[in-house]
């Protein structure tokens, strides 16, 4: 086993005299810090890997030099220690050694009161190019930026790209062999598995620069051979530093059924995701943890998605925009703009409030 | 998948037409009335449709249509005040932002988002509240039975 979070799906090599300059940097500016904060919170060289640890003024008074040990690989949901921290401690002003996601996390978690921004400091650094890549990640470096340099931001997820694709030819329907066309093999594990199951479609490889989207049928035979993997251990909720519910949906028996494994289609992935929608700040966290390696951030980014395109909303943006879906119209507009171009099941409209608009339209014949 | 899906059906449901099991949320200050006003003025509409009254239709949230789906509705059919006639002022507005979401997010694995409706009936639309019951039970016979695309 490799320790959680050095997940081999993590490009974490990074040329050493870079990050270790990276690391240097990082250091002074904790210690700095640390004379007016009463302690900073970073990963630590641990006896397996790394964990969270808390930098305090005169640690090193014995003469051991704790902050020699501050580590920023790999990516750890560090604003979940933070939260627990300003709850227990009411007084303590912290500091926090963040990435770009865990900024973002911090001003979700801000919002919804899990952290007090007035006694939090945010000690910023930015991912290398290959992080942001390996991450998918649009915004690889916090707004409060101290140590490196903004990266070019990552590529989109492929999986994403394939709900943007063309929508299906005609003829590429039931039984033109296009459901054949998904290895029977269900992806296992590593994202090119993942990829494999769903990208070859007959003439239209990789190199004809057409792609069709995948048609209503295609999605539900990929994501129900995702979801019949998960084991059900909540290990993408423990993980995530948005979910601090204390009584989490996904373990209420009302709506997922307990004791059934896989856990029932549609319910609860579909929950998570649903409340994600306005949360998730596309740390993949979620993901890396995953035993399963089912693609959740794929929906999740989708939904982000949604948010933006529907109510202008991006989770993790600015502290001071309030989470558009408990408000009302007025102060939350929804967007008259569908959320994505014409769907592939060709219905009346896969958009916003389209049930409402649909039924308003027929209401006049 | 649709040729499992007609496995898990009993061999008499094979022979009998596929009726539509549709639940429809009403909230109790709007639709739920409409839905009577039909009742009361003799208006005919589909014995599909399966009225839960709720208090608002800001009450239906993700897990309850889920759990409807997962449980073998066909459709789902939410009703509430139109917009700025909530009793609660603004219940409806969480409603109209939620299902739409959770509208794409049933087409992002694979389940027809027409499966899911979200509309406006005020307590005098006897005629508009049959006229979209009737119109959203076509459309999922069209569509066929749910349970081929979740348990399949």
């Amino acid at each position: 086993m490799t320790p959680r979070g050095t997940n081999q799906q993590m490009p974490v090599s990074t040329p050493v005299g870079e990050s270790e300059s990276m690391i240097e940097a990082i250091r002074q500016v904790v210690a700095e810090r640390l004379n007016d904060l009463d302690g900073v919170v970073a990963l630590r060289k641990a006896a397996a890997g790394v964990a969270p640890h808390l930098f305090r003024q005169g640690d090193d008074a014995d003469g051991y030099i704790r902050l020699s040990e501050l580590e920023i690989v790999p990516r750890y949901p560090l604003m979940t220690v933070v939260s627990k921290l300003h709850k227990t401690f009411p007084d303590v002003r912290l500091g926090v050694v963040a990435r770009g996601c865990d900024e973002r996390a911090y001003v979700e978690m801000a919002k919804r009161e899990q952290i007090d921004p007035d006694r939090l400091t945010i000690i910023g650094f930015a991912c290398t190019a290959e992080e942001a890549q390996g991450c998918y990640c649009a915004a690889p470096y916090p707004q409060q930026l101290a140590v490196g340099t903004p990266p070019p931001p990552g590529p989109a997820n492929p999986l994403v790209a394939e709900y943007d694709a063309i929508s299906p030819l005609p003829g590429l329907g039931e039984g033109s062999g296009v459901r054949a066309a998904i290895s029977p093999l269900p992806g296992l594990g590593e994202r090119s598995g993942v990829r494999a199951a769903i990208s070859p479609l007959p003439g239209l490889g990789e190199g004809s620069g057409v792609r069709a989207a995948m048609s209503l049928d295609e999605r539900r035979v990929f994501w129900k051979r995702q979801f019949v993997k998960c084991i059900k251990c909540y290990g993408c909720r423990n993980i995530c530093p948005e979910c601090f519910c204390e009584a989490c949906a996904m373990e209420d028996a009302a709506w997922v059924e307990p004791g059934v494994l896989a856990p029932p289609f549609p319910v609860f992935h579909l929950i998570r995701a649903m409340h994600m929608a306005s949360r998730c700040v596309a740390c993949r966290q979620c993901e890396l943890t995953c035993p399963a390696h089912i693609p959740l951030t794929v929906l999740y980014d989708l939904m982000r998605r949604d948010m933006e395109t529907l109510l202008g909303y991006v989770p993790g943006a600015d502290i001071a925009v309030q989470p558009p879906l408990s408000l009302t119209l007025t102060d939350a507009p929804l967007s008259p703009r569908p959320p994505f171009l014409p769907p592939p099941w060709g219905g009346a409209g896969g958009g916003e409030g389209s049930g409402v608009r649909a039924v308003r339209a027929s209401a006049g014949h | 998948m649709s040729d499992n899906g007609a496995d898990t059906l009993r061999p008499a449901d094979k022979l009998r037409p596929f009726e539509p099991k549709i639940i429809g949320f009403l909230c109790r200050w709007c639709s739920y009335p409409g839905a009577d006003l039909a009742g009361t003025s003799r208006i005919k509409y589909p014995p599909n449709l399966l009225p839960i009254r709720v208090m608002c239709s800001g009450r239906v949230s993700a897990e309850m249509v889920l759990r409807t789906f997962r449980a073998g509705a066909d459709g789902v059919l939410v009703m509430g005040c139109h917009i700025g006639d909530c009793h609660y002022s603004s219940g409806n507005h969480r409603t109209a932002k939620r299902i739409p979401l959770l509208r794409n997010l049933l087409g992002y694995v694979g389940i027809n988002p027409d499966r899911l409706r979200l509309a406006w009936v005020s307590a005098a639309e006897a005629l508009r509240f049959v006229q979209v019951t009737t119109e959203f039970v076509e459309e999922i016979r069209e569509l066929g039975p749910l349970s081929q695309e979740v348990t399949g």
